[in-house]
């Protein structure tokens, strides 16, 4: 019997998934493990991986579809055997009407009053089965009995009806007014779909507002930038951001490095970087100051035995904070190869969801371009974060004489809720003791 | 078999007279049952061919009489008592209850009772509160005692005689007001199994589950409601301890609505035991309305002829059910 693919559920809070591309073709052989699409999380992107061996017999979801997790996106089995002409939808039958409504973007905007009230649709067993068997959402379809409910030949007039559009087409429709006459199905027999609706939109206002369009390039926030979007806001809205500066004498940090440098790369092949060794003093000066190590969740502030420090990795779309874990055992060396990885992988997209999982503070180095000093926003759950700036050499009065000295900018943003000026004023000072005296890091 | 027409009482009659032939065992005993006849004459002319040992008249003591066929049953003997009203059970009730249904299982088998209260229920016959009860659900919730409602001449004949050979105690409700309704009964003896309902009409739109007189009722309702091209399956149970659930579960599926109509006071009645099995089945799937009851209005049965029908569910009561159920066709 042909398997379903589907939609995999990659996190606990992860309810769509953008569909990036397609690594097979219909009636190609595929083996167990070899990749088979790739998607697109509010996190990361991912390589999903094929269950089972076969001919891929059926590819629903084209390219840059966003589709509800578990939804089925195609499938595999023995060659020539039948599938569904059209997606059967959401994976094990009975499908979570609010979740799927959320899921879907479009869906949102469109005024629903089944989904305004969130009530569950009044139906008679016999309509919720007929319903169940042809997988019809019951949100999607009218109730002629009293206050609305929904009887079995309601559910056979849907059925009828939809020969022509999917229930979500014929909203999408009726919301932009879209004569569905106008628009070519590209599902089943001609049946129309949402991304048909979709694609007669634009083409629609370019009619109507062609001065406007050109003027503009206008592109909907969606996986990770919408996470970004919406993460930093509810960060700077919820904590109280303080955020403390001091500098520190990088001098003992370059030497240290300069003489670990082949040391560390006979032994990994890797380049030791200041970005290692500051990621390691803020492990060591955490595990001297817990209290910053910790989050505030709900009335309770959690403090975490674990130093698991997020870095944030820039990417083409935006912005990772992969997680190098358990930072206070780890030597330099450790921490090299850690840091080494999360950052290939983040920019070849190949972090692991795990490896984006239980930071517990983070640094955000910005070291590389003219930046001096900058307020990071905290990466919540977190109560603080570090931002780095860049090493320059800066005239120093040392000893009532004036020397050139590299000297590095940090920024400790903290949640004020969680963490008075005091302490977090000993962690940063701990901080820049532990680079002015880096040796301590090799004991 | 040949057949002819008779009514209901001679099919109860004959239905005795047959099986007291057939068995030696078999005697009737009862409140002037002998020379009388019986309250409704029902036994009339039994005791000049059976003699006054095997029609026995009785004290006027329900207890007694319960009692008298239990020990009876228990020595061998195949009683069938008859109660003038079948409200008097309640003085039997004792016996009936405590007695009669569990003999048999706390004597681990070795004794069975195996006797028919024959009884007649109902209104309709301006015999008031006292006289005029359907107290059937009381019965059926008893473990150890069967319950039968037949509604038709051929099914008295053939269910009093499944009764009759049954060997644990069985109440047989019959209905006053059919007494005197006829119908086609063969001349031979035959039986119907108890737990076996009938279906007394097909259709395709709604069921109904209709018990005793309720059965004519809802045939006559479905003969109305098929000129507004409305059909009507009318399903009756016949005996309600066993009761054919998988007649009644198959008929829902088909239909995906279900009516219960019974005589007996609706809050309480049996008509809740079969909506519950419906609501239990696989046929609860296949529901399309909610799922209505019948029965009678929550007051003791009236004298005043008038008031005493508007107690009961008449043929337009059921009509208007159906119309309001079938509704979202």
């Amino acid at each position: 019997m042909a398997k379903e693919i589907f939609m995999p559920k990659l996190s606990s809070t992860m309810a769509v998934g953008t569909l990036l591309q397609w690594f097979k073709e219909e009636g190609e052989t595929v083996e167990i493990g070899e990749p088979l699409f790739e998607i697109m999380t509010d996190k990361i992107n991912i390589e999903v991986e094929a269950y089972d061996d076969g001919v891929l017999l059926k590819k629903y979801v084209d390219v840059d579809t966003e589709v509800p997790v578990n939804h089925i996106v195609g499938y595999i089995g023995a060659k020539g055997e039948a599938v569904p002409a059209n997606s059967p939808g959401i994976a094990g039958g009975e499908t979570d009407v609010r979740e799927q409504a959320e899921s879907v973007s479009i869906q949102q905007e469109l005024s629903h009053n089944h989904i305004q009230t969130e009530e569950k649709p009044r139906a008679t067993p016999a309509a919720r089965q007929m319903a169940r068997t042809n997988k019809l959402d019951l949100v999607f379809i009218n109730g002629s009995g009293p206050n609305g409910r929904i009887h079995k030949k309601d559910v056979l007039l849907q059925l009828e009806d939809n020969t022509k559009a999917t229930p979500l087409a014929k909203k999408i429709a009726a919301a932009a007014q879209v004569d569905l006459n106008t628009v070519a199905g590209s599902g089943a027999q001609g049946k129309i779909v949402k991304a048909d609706i979709l694609s007669a939109l634009p083409a629609k206002s370019m009619e109507s507002e062609p001065v406007l369009e050109s003027m503009e390039i206008r592109k909907k926030m969606s996986g990770i930038r919408k996470v970004i979007a919406e993460r930093m806001a509810q960060s700077a809205y919820t904590a109280p951001h303080v955020t403390l500066t001091t500098e520190a004498d990088m001098i003992k940090v370059k030497e240290l490095r300069t003489s670990l440098l082949p040391v560390v790369e006979k032994q990994t092949g890797l380049r030791l970087s200041f970005t290692d060794i500051i990621i390691k003093a803020a492990g060591t000066a955490l595990s001297r100051h817990p209290h910053v190590n910790a989050s505030v969740v709900g009335d309770e502030i959690v403090q975490y035995r674990e130093i698991n420090i997020g870095l944030a990795v820039a990417v083409p779309d935006g912005l990772m904070v992969p997680v190098i874990k358990d930072v206070s055992s780890k030597g330099l060396t450790a921490v090299t190869m850690a840091a080494k990885d999360i950052g290939q992988r983040a920019r070849e997209n190949k972090l692991l969801p795990e490896q984006l999982k239980g930071s517990t503070f983070t640094i955000s180095n910005l070291g590389m371009y003219a930046v001096d000093a900058f307020t990071p926003i905290i990466n919540q759950p977190e109560s603080a974060i570090l931002g780095v700036g860049r090493i320059q050499d800066k005239p120093v009065a040392i000893n009532n004489s004036l020397e050139i000295r590299p000297m590095m900018t940090l920024s400790l943003s903290f949640d004020h809720r969680a963490i008075d000026g005091a302490p977090a004023a000993a962690f940063l000072t701990e901080l820049k003791q532990i680079l002015e005296n880096p040796y301590e890091l090799l004991a | 078999m040949a057949t002819r027409q008779i009514t209901y009482l001679e099919a109860v009659r004959e239905a005795m007279s047959l099986e007291m032939r057939e068995n030696e065992d078999v005697f009737i005993l009862g409140e002037d049952i002998g020379v009388y006849g019986g309250a409704f004459g029902v036994t009339r002319g039994m005791i000049e061919e059976f003699g006054p040992e095997r029609v026995r008249n009785t004290p006027i003591s329900e207890a007694a009489i319960a009692g008298a066929a239990i020990g009876a049953a228990l020595t061998g003997m195949r009683p069938i008592l008859e109660l003038q009203f079948s409200d008097f059970i309640t003085i039997a009730m004792d016996q009936m209850v405590n007695q009669a249904a569990k003999t048999r299982y706390m004597f681990g088998g070795k004794g069975k009772v195996p006797m028919v209260l024959r009884t007649p229920a109902g209104s309709g016959t301006g015999a008031a509160a006292q006289h005029s009860q359907s107290l059937e659900a009381w019965m059926a919730h008893i473990p150890g005692l069967k319950v039968v409602q037949p509604a038709t001449a051929y099914d008295v004949k053939g269910l009093l005689k499944a009764a009759m050979d049954d060997d644990n105690p069985v109440i047989f409700y019959e209905h006053k007001l059919l007494y005197k309704t006829t119908g086609d009964v063969p001349e031979e003896s035959y039986k119907i199994e108890l737990g076996k309902a009938d279906i007394k009409r097909s259709g395709t739109d709604v069921t109904i589950v209709a018990t005793a007189i309720m059965v004519h009722k809802a045939l006559e309702a479905a003969a109305e409601l098929e000129k507004d091209g409305i059909s009507v399956e009318v399903i009756d149970p016949r005996t309600l301890v066993p009761l054919d659930t998988d007649t009644i579960i198959q008929s829902v599926k088909k239909t995906g609505r279900l009516i219960v109509v019974h005589e007996a006071v609706k809050r309480g009645g049996f008509g809740g035991e079969i909506v519950s099995v419906i609501a239990e089945s696989e046929a609860f799937d296949y529901l399309d309305a909610p799922i209505k009851r019948l029965g009678g209005k929550d007051v003791p049965i009236p004298y005043n002829p008038k008031l005493e029908k508007a107690a009961i569910p008449q043929v337009p009561d059921i009509v208007e059910a159906v119309k309001e159920t079938v509704k979202n066709r």
